[in-house]
Protein backbone atom coordinates (compact mmCIF):
# COMPACT_ATOMS: atom_id res chain seq x y z
CA UNK A 1 0.00 0.00 0.00
CA UNK A 2 1.55 3.06 -1.17
CA UNK A 3 0.35 4.82 2.03
CA UNK A 4 1.94 2.84 4.06
CA UNK A 5 5.25 3.51 2.36
CA UNK A 6 4.51 7.51 2.45
CA UNK A 7 3.93 7.52 6.17
CA UNK A 8 7.29 5.29 7.07
CA UNK A 9 9.32 7.18 4.73
CA UNK A 10 8.13 10.47 5.68
CA UNK A 11 7.22 9.85 9.50
CA UNK A 12 8.63 7.44 10.91
CA UNK A 13 12.11 7.17 9.44
CA UNK A 14 13.03 10.42 9.82
CA UNK A 15 11.45 9.86 13.10
CA UNK A 16 14.42 7.73 14.64
CA UNK A 17 16.75 9.75 12.54
CA UNK A 18 15.78 12.90 14.93
CA UNK A 19 16.76 10.55 17.85
CA UNK A 20 19.97 9.52 16.72
CA UNK A 21 20.92 12.15 15.21
CA UNK A 22 20.47 14.61 18.32
CA UNK A 23 23.58 12.74 20.33
CA UNK A 24 25.44 14.39 17.59
CA UNK A 25 26.98 17.64 16.59
CA UNK A 26 24.82 17.21 13.23
CA UNK A 27 24.68 20.30 10.90
CA UNK A 28 23.40 18.49 8.07
CA UNK A 29 26.55 19.00 5.72
CA UNK A 30 29.38 17.44 7.09
CA UNK A 31 30.23 17.49 10.50
CA UNK A 32 27.65 14.88 12.39
CA UNK A 33 29.82 12.95 15.55
CA UNK A 34 28.60 11.95 18.04
CA UNK A 35 28.95 13.81 21.36
CA UNK A 36 26.83 11.39 23.13
CA UNK A 37 24.08 13.60 25.93
CA UNK A 38 26.06 17.04 25.55
CA UNK A 39 23.12 18.76 23.52
CA UNK A 40 20.79 17.98 26.15
CA UNK A 41 22.95 19.08 28.82
CA UNK A 42 24.08 22.60 27.12
CA UNK A 43 20.16 23.26 26.47
CA UNK A 44 19.12 22.74 30.23
CA UNK A 45 22.44 24.07 31.61
CA UNK A 46 21.67 27.52 29.16
CA UNK A 47 18.85 27.71 30.33
CA UNK A 48 16.90 27.83 26.74
CA UNK A 49 15.31 24.48 27.17
CA UNK A 50 13.56 25.71 30.57
CA UNK A 51 12.50 29.38 29.51
CA UNK A 52 11.03 27.84 26.28
CA UNK A 53 9.15 25.64 28.24
CA UNK A 54 7.54 27.38 30.82
CA UNK A 55 6.24 29.82 27.93
CA UNK A 56 4.68 26.80 26.89
CA UNK A 57 3.15 25.87 30.10
CA UNK A 58 1.84 29.45 30.40
CA UNK A 59 0.01 29.53 27.02
CA UNK A 60 -1.37 26.53 28.43
CA UNK A 61 -3.28 28.57 30.87
CA UNK A 62 -5.54 29.16 27.98
CA UNK A 63 -7.28 26.15 27.90
CA UNK A 64 -9.23 26.12 30.98
CA UNK A 65 -10.46 30.00 29.86
CA UNK A 66 -11.66 28.48 26.46
CA UNK A 67 -13.27 25.98 28.35
CA UNK A 68 -15.46 28.63 30.17
CA UNK A 69 -16.21 30.64 27.97
CA UNK A 70 -16.86 27.79 25.23
CA UNK A 71 -19.20 26.34 28.00
CA UNK A 72 -20.62 29.39 27.97
CA UNK A 73 -21.07 30.32 24.63
CA UNK A 74 -21.89 27.22 24.31
CA UNK A 75 -25.13 27.29 26.29
CA UNK A 76 -25.97 30.12 25.03
CA UNK A 77 -26.56 28.29 21.70
CA UNK A 78 -28.38 26.02 22.99
CA UNK A 79 -31.08 27.81 23.83
CA UNK A 80 -31.73 28.00 20.30
CA UNK A 81 -32.37 31.95 20.08
CA UNK A 82 -33.03 33.57 17.10
CA UNK A 83 -30.11 33.63 14.88
CA UNK A 84 -28.68 31.10 16.89
CA UNK A 85 -26.95 29.04 13.25
CA UNK A 86 -25.90 32.24 12.42
CA UNK A 87 -24.00 32.76 15.05
CA UNK A 88 -22.46 29.39 15.47
CA UNK A 89 -21.17 30.61 11.43
CA UNK A 90 -19.44 33.49 13.13
CA UNK A 91 -17.93 32.42 16.12
CA UNK A 92 -16.39 29.29 14.42
CA UNK A 93 -14.87 31.76 11.71
CA UNK A 94 -11.30 32.09 12.87
CA UNK A 95 -10.68 28.33 12.74
CA UNK A 96 -10.79 28.44 8.95
CA UNK A 97 -8.47 31.62 8.95
CA UNK A 98 -4.69 30.72 9.37
CA UNK A 99 -3.38 31.20 12.33
CA UNK A 100 -0.78 33.38 10.71
CA UNK A 101 -3.21 36.27 9.70
CA UNK A 102 -5.37 36.14 13.45
CA UNK A 103 -1.93 36.25 14.70
CA UNK A 104 -0.56 38.90 12.54
CA UNK A 105 -4.14 40.84 12.91
CA UNK A 106 -2.97 40.49 17.05
CA UNK A 107 0.27 42.29 16.36
CA UNK A 108 -0.93 44.96 14.22
CA UNK A 109 -3.56 45.59 16.48
CA UNK A 110 -1.32 45.24 19.52
CA UNK A 111 1.55 47.07 17.90
CA UNK A 112 2.88 50.30 19.54
CA UNK A 113 0.88 52.89 17.44
CA UNK A 114 -1.70 49.98 17.18
CA UNK A 115 -5.38 50.79 17.59
CA UNK A 116 -5.65 49.49 20.90
CA UNK A 117 -3.00 51.79 22.10
CA UNK A 118 -5.13 54.37 20.59
CA UNK A 119 -8.20 53.55 22.23
CA UNK A 120 -6.36 53.30 25.76
CA UNK A 121 -5.12 56.85 24.94
CA UNK A 122 -9.30 58.16 24.86
CA UNK A 123 -9.41 56.43 28.15
CA UNK A 124 -6.62 58.35 29.42
CA UNK A 125 -3.71 56.11 29.28
CA UNK A 126 -0.83 58.79 27.99
CA UNK A 127 1.68 56.34 27.76
CA UNK A 128 1.31 53.96 24.50
CA UNK A 129 1.80 50.57 25.97
CA UNK A 130 4.82 48.60 24.48
CA UNK A 131 2.40 44.77 23.90
CA UNK A 132 4.97 42.96 22.11
CA UNK A 133 8.23 43.99 23.70
CA UNK A 134 7.82 42.86 27.18
CA UNK A 135 7.05 38.79 28.13
CA UNK A 136 4.25 39.50 30.12
CA UNK A 137 2.49 41.46 28.00
CA UNK A 138 3.73 39.81 24.76
CA UNK A 139 2.49 36.08 26.05
CA UNK A 140 -0.64 38.00 27.33
CA UNK A 141 -1.34 39.20 23.71
CA UNK A 142 -0.69 35.64 22.53
CA UNK A 143 -2.49 33.93 25.09
CA UNK A 144 -5.52 36.45 23.91
CA UNK A 145 -5.21 35.54 20.64
CA UNK A 146 -5.62 31.77 21.29
CA UNK A 147 -8.26 32.16 23.28
CA UNK A 148 -10.33 34.19 20.58
CA UNK A 149 -9.88 31.82 17.70
CA UNK A 150 -10.89 29.00 19.49
CA UNK A 151 -13.91 30.16 21.68
CA UNK A 152 -15.90 28.89 18.80
CA UNK A 153 -14.37 25.46 17.91
CA UNK A 154 -15.05 24.53 22.08
CA UNK A 155 -18.68 25.94 21.74
CA UNK A 156 -19.26 23.68 18.86
CA UNK A 157 -18.16 20.92 20.43
CA UNK A 158 -20.17 21.68 23.81
CA UNK A 159 -23.16 21.93 21.60
CA UNK A 160 -22.56 19.08 19.76
CA UNK A 161 -22.55 17.20 23.14
CA UNK A 162 -25.11 18.68 24.11
CA UNK A 163 -27.29 17.58 21.56
CA UNK A 164 -26.65 13.94 22.41
CA UNK A 165 -28.36 14.28 25.96
CA UNK A 166 -31.66 12.79 25.15
CA UNK A 167 -34.72 15.64 25.53
CA UNK A 168 -36.51 13.38 27.02
CA UNK A 169 -34.43 13.29 30.09
CA UNK A 170 -34.25 17.14 30.13
CA UNK A 171 -38.33 16.92 30.04
CA UNK A 172 -38.11 14.05 32.90
CA UNK A 173 -35.69 16.67 35.12
CA UNK A 174 -38.10 19.66 34.81
CA UNK A 175 -41.17 17.46 35.58
CA UNK A 176 -39.70 16.58 38.25
CA UNK A 177 -39.10 20.31 39.00
CA UNK A 178 -35.18 20.45 39.15
CA UNK A 179 -34.39 24.60 37.68
CA UNK A 180 -32.20 25.57 34.84
CA UNK A 181 -29.02 25.79 37.22
CA UNK A 182 -29.99 21.86 38.91
CA UNK A 183 -30.30 20.44 35.47
CA UNK A 184 -27.18 22.18 34.65
CA UNK A 185 -24.64 20.73 37.14
CA UNK A 186 -26.73 17.57 37.51
CA UNK A 187 -27.62 16.49 34.17
CA UNK A 188 -25.21 18.54 31.45
CA UNK A 189 -22.34 18.93 33.28
CA UNK A 190 -21.56 15.28 33.78
CA UNK A 191 -22.50 14.28 30.07
CA UNK A 192 -20.02 16.72 28.56
CA UNK A 193 -17.37 15.27 30.93
CA UNK A 194 -16.15 13.47 27.92
CA UNK A 195 -16.37 16.66 25.59
CA UNK A 196 -14.21 18.81 27.55
CA UNK A 197 -12.00 16.04 28.35
CA UNK A 198 -11.54 15.69 24.56
CA UNK A 199 -11.02 19.25 23.85
CA UNK A 200 -8.38 19.47 26.65
CA UNK A 201 -6.34 16.39 25.15
CA UNK A 202 -6.44 18.04 21.77
CA UNK A 203 -5.72 21.31 23.45
CA UNK A 204 -2.82 20.52 25.30
CA UNK A 205 -1.52 18.59 22.00
CA UNK A 206 -1.86 22.01 19.80
CA UNK A 207 -0.14 24.45 22.48
CA UNK A 208 2.84 22.07 22.39
CA UNK A 209 3.38 21.49 18.91
CA UNK A 210 0.95 23.70 16.85
CA UNK A 211 2.07 27.00 17.87
CA UNK A 212 4.88 27.59 15.45
CA UNK A 213 2.39 30.35 13.00
CA UNK A 214 1.06 32.15 15.90
CA UNK A 215 4.64 32.71 17.27
CA UNK A 216 6.10 33.41 14.03
CA UNK A 217 3.53 36.06 13.66
CA UNK A 218 2.62 37.99 16.72
CA UNK A 219 6.55 38.14 18.22
CA UNK A 220 9.28 36.06 16.57
CA UNK A 221 10.01 34.44 19.57
CA UNK A 222 11.00 38.15 21.01
CA UNK A 223 12.58 40.11 22.11
CA UNK A 224 14.87 38.00 22.55
CA UNK A 225 14.09 34.75 23.06
CA UNK A 226 11.46 35.40 25.59
CA UNK A 227 8.34 34.62 24.14
CA UNK A 228 10.03 31.21 22.17
CA UNK A 229 8.12 28.21 22.77
CA UNK A 230 9.61 24.74 22.28
CA UNK A 231 8.37 24.42 19.06
CA UNK A 232 9.25 27.40 17.88
CA UNK A 233 12.64 26.42 19.50
CA UNK A 234 12.96 24.36 16.97
CA UNK A 235 13.03 26.32 14.11
CA UNK A 236 15.21 28.80 15.49
CA UNK A 237 17.93 26.29 16.19
CA UNK A 238 17.83 24.86 12.87
CA UNK A 239 17.39 27.50 10.20
CA UNK A 240 17.96 30.63 11.83
CA UNK A 241 21.02 30.74 14.16
CA UNK A 242 23.25 29.32 12.39
CA UNK A 243 22.72 25.43 11.70
CA UNK A 244 22.72 23.19 14.52
CA UNK A 245 20.81 20.44 13.47
CA UNK A 246 21.83 18.10 15.97
CA UNK A 247 20.76 20.35 18.76
CA UNK A 248 17.70 21.22 17.19
CA UNK A 249 17.09 17.46 16.71
CA UNK A 250 17.89 17.20 20.57
CA UNK A 251 14.60 20.27 21.29
CA UNK A 252 12.62 17.88 19.13
CA UNK A 253 13.34 14.76 21.41
CA UNK A 254 12.64 16.49 24.48
CA UNK A 255 9.16 18.01 23.25
CA UNK A 256 8.00 14.59 22.11
CA UNK A 257 9.18 13.51 25.72
CA UNK A 258 7.27 16.35 27.45
CA UNK A 259 3.99 15.62 24.99
CA UNK A 260 4.37 12.04 26.16
CA UNK A 261 4.19 12.31 29.93
CA UNK A 262 1.67 14.91 29.27
CA UNK A 263 -0.91 12.35 27.38
CA UNK A 264 0.26 10.11 30.09
CA UNK A 265 -0.94 12.16 32.83
CA UNK A 266 -4.00 12.50 30.76
CA UNK A 267 -4.86 9.26 29.99
CA UNK A 268 -4.67 8.29 34.15
CA UNK A 269 -7.08 10.99 34.90
CA UNK A 270 -9.40 9.97 32.35
CA UNK A 271 -9.53 6.50 33.51
CA UNK A 272 -9.46 7.22 37.16
CA UNK A 273 -12.65 9.89 35.61
CA UNK A 274 -14.23 6.63 34.51
CA UNK A 275 -14.18 4.83 38.00
CA UNK A 276 -15.87 7.47 39.47
CA UNK A 277 -18.61 7.38 37.21
CA UNK B 1 -46.06 37.39 32.85
CA UNK B 2 -43.55 34.48 32.50
CA UNK B 3 -44.04 35.07 28.53
CA UNK B 4 -43.19 38.89 29.50
CA UNK B 5 -40.41 37.56 31.48
CA UNK B 6 -39.10 35.01 28.78
CA UNK B 7 -38.67 37.66 26.13
CA UNK B 8 -36.75 40.20 27.94
CA UNK B 9 -34.88 37.09 28.69
CA UNK B 10 -34.46 36.32 24.73
CA UNK B 11 -33.71 39.96 24.16
CA UNK B 12 -30.50 39.74 26.52
CA UNK B 13 -29.33 36.34 24.93
CA UNK B 14 -29.55 37.87 21.65
CA UNK B 15 -27.69 41.10 22.43
CA UNK B 16 -24.84 39.41 24.19
CA UNK B 17 -24.40 36.73 21.57
CA UNK B 18 -24.70 39.79 18.67
CA UNK B 19 -21.75 41.84 21.06
CA UNK B 20 -19.78 38.35 21.09
CA UNK B 21 -20.22 38.54 17.19
CA UNK B 22 -19.28 41.58 16.39
CA UNK B 23 -16.03 40.78 18.15
CA UNK B 24 -15.58 38.39 15.30
CA UNK B 25 -16.94 40.38 12.53
CA UNK B 26 -15.41 43.70 13.09
CA UNK B 27 -11.98 42.65 12.53
CA UNK B 28 -13.14 41.28 8.98
CA UNK B 29 -14.43 44.75 8.39
CA UNK B 30 -11.47 46.57 9.88
CA UNK B 31 -8.73 44.60 8.13
CA UNK B 32 -10.30 44.85 4.65
CA UNK B 33 -11.44 48.99 5.29
CA UNK B 34 -7.87 49.47 6.23
CA UNK B 35 -6.58 47.65 3.32
CA UNK B 36 -7.99 50.28 1.14
CA UNK B 37 -5.97 52.82 2.83
CA UNK B 38 -2.65 54.16 2.69
CA UNK B 39 -0.14 53.62 5.54
CA UNK B 40 0.28 57.24 6.38
CA UNK B 41 -3.47 57.93 6.73
CA UNK B 42 -4.03 54.38 9.30
CA UNK B 43 -1.07 55.62 11.49
CA UNK B 44 -2.45 59.14 11.78
CA UNK B 45 -6.55 57.85 12.49
CA UNK B 46 -6.48 53.95 12.46
CA UNK B 47 -10.24 54.36 13.43
CA UNK B 48 -11.48 56.78 10.80
CA UNK B 49 -12.38 55.64 6.99
CA UNK B 50 -12.06 58.82 4.57
CA UNK B 51 -14.29 56.90 2.23
CA UNK B 52 -13.41 59.54 -0.89
CA UNK B 53 -9.44 58.54 -0.34
CA UNK B 54 -10.26 54.98 -0.54
CA UNK B 55 -8.25 52.72 -2.93
CA UNK B 56 -7.36 49.09 -4.38
CA UNK B 57 -3.82 50.55 -5.00
CA UNK B 58 -2.47 47.80 -2.15
CA UNK B 59 -4.08 45.18 -3.86
CA UNK B 60 -2.85 46.62 -7.23
CA UNK B 61 1.16 46.59 -5.63
CA UNK B 62 0.38 42.82 -4.21
CA UNK B 63 -0.47 41.49 -7.31
CA UNK B 64 2.71 43.55 -9.85
CA UNK B 65 5.08 43.29 -7.08
CA UNK B 66 4.63 40.89 -4.66
CA UNK B 67 3.45 38.04 -7.36
CA UNK B 68 0.83 37.25 -5.54
CA UNK B 69 -1.13 35.31 -8.21
CA UNK B 70 1.78 33.23 -8.80
CA UNK B 71 1.56 31.72 -5.16
CA UNK B 72 -1.65 31.68 -5.16
CA UNK B 73 -1.83 29.33 -8.06
CA UNK B 74 0.86 27.76 -6.84
CA UNK B 75 -1.27 26.91 -3.48
CA UNK B 76 -3.69 25.45 -6.00
CA UNK B 77 -1.50 23.41 -7.23
CA UNK B 78 -0.51 22.04 -4.22
CA UNK B 79 -3.68 21.29 -2.78
CA UNK B 80 -5.35 20.18 -5.65
CA UNK B 81 -2.38 17.49 -5.85
CA UNK B 82 -2.33 16.42 -1.84
CA UNK B 83 -6.32 16.13 -2.06
CA UNK B 84 -6.45 13.61 -5.13
CA UNK B 85 -3.53 11.19 -3.52
CA UNK B 86 -5.09 11.35 -0.21
CA UNK B 87 -8.60 10.44 -1.58
CA UNK B 88 -6.75 7.72 -3.59
CA UNK B 89 -4.10 6.54 -0.66
CA UNK B 90 -6.74 6.87 1.48
CA UNK B 91 -9.60 5.07 0.63
CA UNK B 92 -7.46 2.18 -0.67
CA UNK B 93 -6.13 1.63 2.87
CA UNK B 94 -9.74 2.18 4.74
CA UNK B 95 -11.30 -0.23 2.67
CA UNK B 96 -8.52 -3.29 3.18
CA UNK B 97 -8.74 -1.89 7.15
CA UNK B 98 -12.07 -2.24 7.24
CA UNK B 99 -13.01 -5.43 5.36
CA UNK B 100 -10.21 -7.22 4.21
CA UNK B 101 -8.99 -9.03 7.44
CA UNK B 102 -5.41 -9.60 6.67
CA UNK B 103 -2.75 -11.39 9.21
CA UNK B 104 -1.80 -7.99 10.94
CA UNK B 105 -4.06 -5.67 9.33
CA UNK B 106 -5.34 -4.70 13.30
CA UNK B 107 -1.17 -4.13 14.22
CA UNK B 108 -1.01 -2.38 11.07
CA UNK B 109 -3.78 0.15 11.52
CA UNK B 110 -2.95 1.18 14.71
CA UNK B 111 1.00 1.84 13.87
CA UNK B 112 -0.09 4.30 11.33
CA UNK B 113 -2.46 5.83 13.98
CA UNK B 114 -0.02 6.39 16.57
CA UNK B 115 2.44 8.45 13.83
CA UNK B 116 -1.03 11.03 14.51
CA UNK B 117 1.10 11.60 18.03
CA UNK B 118 4.49 12.88 16.07
CA UNK B 119 4.91 16.46 15.89
CA UNK B 120 5.24 17.86 13.13
CA UNK B 121 8.39 19.67 13.96
CA UNK B 122 10.43 16.21 15.34
CA UNK B 123 10.40 14.80 11.56
CA UNK B 124 11.00 17.77 9.43
CA UNK B 125 14.71 18.21 10.19
CA UNK B 126 15.84 14.65 9.13
CA UNK B 127 12.79 15.31 6.68
CA UNK B 128 14.80 18.37 5.21
CA UNK B 129 17.65 16.91 5.09
CA UNK B 130 16.40 13.73 3.47
CA UNK B 131 14.45 15.36 0.64
CA UNK B 132 17.73 17.97 0.08
CA UNK B 133 19.77 14.81 -0.75
CA UNK B 134 16.68 13.65 -2.99
CA UNK B 135 16.79 17.47 -4.44
CA UNK B 136 13.14 17.59 -3.24
CA UNK B 137 13.70 20.76 -2.01
CA UNK B 138 12.40 23.65 -3.49
CA UNK B 139 10.08 21.63 -5.15
CA UNK B 140 6.17 21.43 -4.33
CA UNK B 141 6.42 17.52 -4.78
CA UNK B 142 8.72 17.25 -1.68
CA UNK B 143 5.63 19.60 0.16
CA UNK B 144 2.43 17.23 -0.95
CA UNK B 145 4.44 13.75 0.00
CA UNK B 146 5.26 15.55 3.72
CA UNK B 147 1.43 16.64 3.67
CA UNK B 148 0.30 13.25 3.11
CA UNK B 149 2.16 12.17 5.14
CA UNK B 150 0.69 14.06 8.00
CA UNK B 151 -2.70 13.90 6.69
CA UNK B 152 -2.87 10.03 5.60
CA UNK B 153 -3.38 8.96 9.14
CA UNK B 154 -6.20 10.69 10.26
CA UNK B 155 -8.24 10.58 7.16
CA UNK B 156 -7.68 7.22 7.28
CA UNK B 157 -8.87 6.67 10.60
CA UNK B 158 -12.22 8.76 9.72
CA UNK B 159 -12.93 6.94 6.11
CA UNK B 160 -12.29 2.98 8.50
CA UNK B 161 -14.91 4.45 10.85
CA UNK B 162 -17.51 4.79 8.41
CA UNK B 163 -16.46 2.23 6.00
CA UNK B 164 -17.31 0.03 8.81
CA UNK B 165 -20.75 0.27 8.78
CA UNK B 166 -21.27 -0.74 5.53
CA UNK B 167 -23.42 -3.60 5.67
CA UNK B 168 -21.49 -6.92 4.73
CA UNK B 169 -24.43 -7.77 3.23
CA UNK B 170 -24.09 -5.18 0.42
CA UNK B 171 -20.57 -6.26 -0.87
CA UNK B 172 -21.65 -9.80 -0.69
CA UNK B 173 -23.79 -9.19 -3.01
CA UNK B 174 -22.06 -7.58 -5.34
CA UNK B 175 -19.78 -9.97 -5.12
CA UNK B 176 -22.07 -12.59 -6.01
CA UNK B 177 -23.58 -10.47 -9.38
CA UNK B 178 -19.37 -10.45 -10.43
CA UNK B 179 -18.55 -7.51 -9.42
CA UNK B 180 -14.47 -7.24 -8.73
CA UNK B 181 -12.92 -5.82 -5.35
CA UNK B 182 -12.25 -2.82 -7.34
CA UNK B 183 -14.83 -1.71 -8.64
CA UNK B 184 -17.00 -2.22 -5.50
CA UNK B 185 -14.92 0.26 -4.32
CA UNK B 186 -16.14 2.74 -6.36
CA UNK B 187 -19.51 1.50 -6.25
CA UNK B 188 -20.27 0.98 -2.87
CA UNK B 189 -17.80 2.45 -0.44
CA UNK B 190 -17.46 5.65 -2.29
CA UNK B 191 -20.86 6.62 -2.35
CA UNK B 192 -21.40 5.19 1.29
CA UNK B 193 -18.85 7.06 2.85
CA UNK B 194 -19.07 9.77 0.81
CA UNK B 195 -19.95 12.30 3.97
CA UNK B 196 -16.88 11.43 5.61
CA UNK B 197 -14.94 11.94 1.86
CA UNK B 198 -16.58 15.26 1.72
CA UNK B 199 -15.20 16.56 5.10
CA UNK B 200 -11.80 15.20 4.68
CA UNK B 201 -11.56 16.96 1.61
CA UNK B 202 -13.06 20.54 3.16
CA UNK B 203 -10.03 19.92 5.78
CA UNK B 204 -8.06 19.05 3.45
CA UNK B 205 -8.04 21.79 1.76
CA UNK B 206 -7.80 24.38 4.60
CA UNK B 207 -4.83 22.62 6.30
CA UNK B 208 -3.12 22.96 3.50
CA UNK B 209 -3.82 26.51 2.32
CA UNK B 210 -3.43 27.87 5.75
CA UNK B 211 0.28 26.01 6.83
CA UNK B 212 2.89 27.95 6.93
CA UNK B 213 5.76 25.68 8.50
CA UNK B 214 6.61 22.94 5.64
CA UNK B 215 6.40 25.28 2.63
CA UNK B 216 8.43 28.04 4.78
CA UNK B 217 11.28 25.29 5.26
CA UNK B 218 11.20 22.82 1.93
CA UNK B 219 10.16 26.10 -0.41
CA UNK B 220 12.62 28.15 -0.40
CA UNK B 221 12.80 31.46 -2.92
CA UNK B 222 10.42 33.36 -4.67
CA UNK B 223 9.46 31.41 -7.84
CA UNK B 224 7.20 28.34 -6.03
CA UNK B 225 6.23 29.85 -2.74
CA UNK B 226 3.31 29.26 -1.47
CA UNK B 227 0.30 32.11 -0.34
CA UNK B 228 0.92 31.91 3.24
CA UNK B 229 5.32 32.27 2.92
CA UNK B 230 4.59 34.76 0.90
CA UNK B 231 2.03 36.69 2.97
CA UNK B 232 4.86 36.06 6.08
CA UNK B 233 7.55 37.98 3.88
CA UNK B 234 5.55 40.96 3.77
CA UNK B 235 4.37 40.93 7.65
CA UNK B 236 7.25 42.70 9.47
CA UNK B 237 8.08 43.04 12.99
CA UNK B 238 7.29 46.40 13.79
CA UNK B 239 6.51 48.92 11.50
CA UNK B 240 5.84 47.95 8.12
CA UNK B 241 3.50 49.21 6.05
CA UNK B 242 0.15 47.91 7.92
CA UNK B 243 -2.19 48.85 5.02
CA UNK B 244 -0.34 46.72 2.85
CA UNK B 245 -0.09 43.39 4.89
CA UNK B 246 -4.07 44.06 5.88
CA UNK B 247 -4.96 43.87 1.63
CA UNK B 248 -2.45 40.94 1.88
CA UNK B 249 -4.52 39.54 4.78
CA UNK B 250 -7.81 40.04 2.91
CA UNK B 251 -6.55 38.31 -0.21
CA UNK B 252 -5.48 35.63 1.05
CA UNK B 253 -8.03 34.62 3.49
CA UNK B 254 -11.20 34.92 0.82
CA UNK B 255 -10.67 31.43 -0.55
CA UNK B 256 -11.15 29.57 2.98
CA UNK B 257 -13.96 31.95 4.04
CA UNK B 258 -15.57 30.96 0.93
CA UNK B 259 -15.04 27.17 1.28
CA UNK B 260 -16.29 28.08 4.41
CA UNK B 261 -19.68 29.44 3.54
CA UNK B 262 -20.41 27.11 1.03
CA UNK B 263 -19.51 24.02 3.00
CA UNK B 264 -20.38 25.67 6.44
CA UNK B 265 -22.84 22.86 6.91
CA UNK B 266 -20.59 19.84 6.72
CA UNK B 267 -18.07 21.54 8.92
CA UNK B 268 -20.14 22.79 11.62
CA UNK B 269 -21.76 19.30 11.86
CA UNK B 270 -18.60 17.64 11.77
CA UNK B 271 -17.00 19.55 14.29
CA UNK B 272 -20.51 18.87 16.41
CA UNK B 273 -19.69 14.66 15.90
CA UNK B 274 -16.41 15.46 17.40
CA UNK B 275 -13.77 14.46 15.41
CA UNK B 276 -11.62 16.61 14.04
CA UNK B 277 -9.50 19.53 14.94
Amino acid sequence: MPALVIIAAVKAYPMLTAIIKSFTNWDGMYKSRFIGLENYIVMIRNGEFFSSISNNFILLLFIPLQILTGLIVGLLLYEKNLGWRFFRIIYYSPQVISMVIIGFFFAVAFGYYGPVNTVLELFGVSQPINWLGNRGTALFVITFCLLWSNIGWQALLILGGMSSISPSIMEAAKIDGAGYWSRLFHIVMPMLLRVIEYSVIVSVIWVFNGMFSVIHAVTKGGPGYETTTLDYMIYIKAFVTGRQLGMACATAVMLMLVMLIFTKIEMTVSNKMDDWS
Amino acid sequence: MTRKFSSIRQAVLFASMLLLALTYIYPFIYTFMNSLRTKIDFIKYPFRIEFNRLSFNNYIVLISQMKILLSIKNTFSITIWTISFLLVFSTMSSCAFAKLKFSGSRFVYLLILTTLFIPGQVTMIPMYAMFSKAGLVGRHFGVIISYLASFLPGTILLLTSHFKGIPDEMIEAAKMDGCSYWRSILIIYVPMGLPAIAISIIFSFLGVWNDLFTPMILIPGTEKRTVMVALSTIIGRYGGDATYQFAGMTLVSIPTILVYLIFQRFIVEGISLGSIK
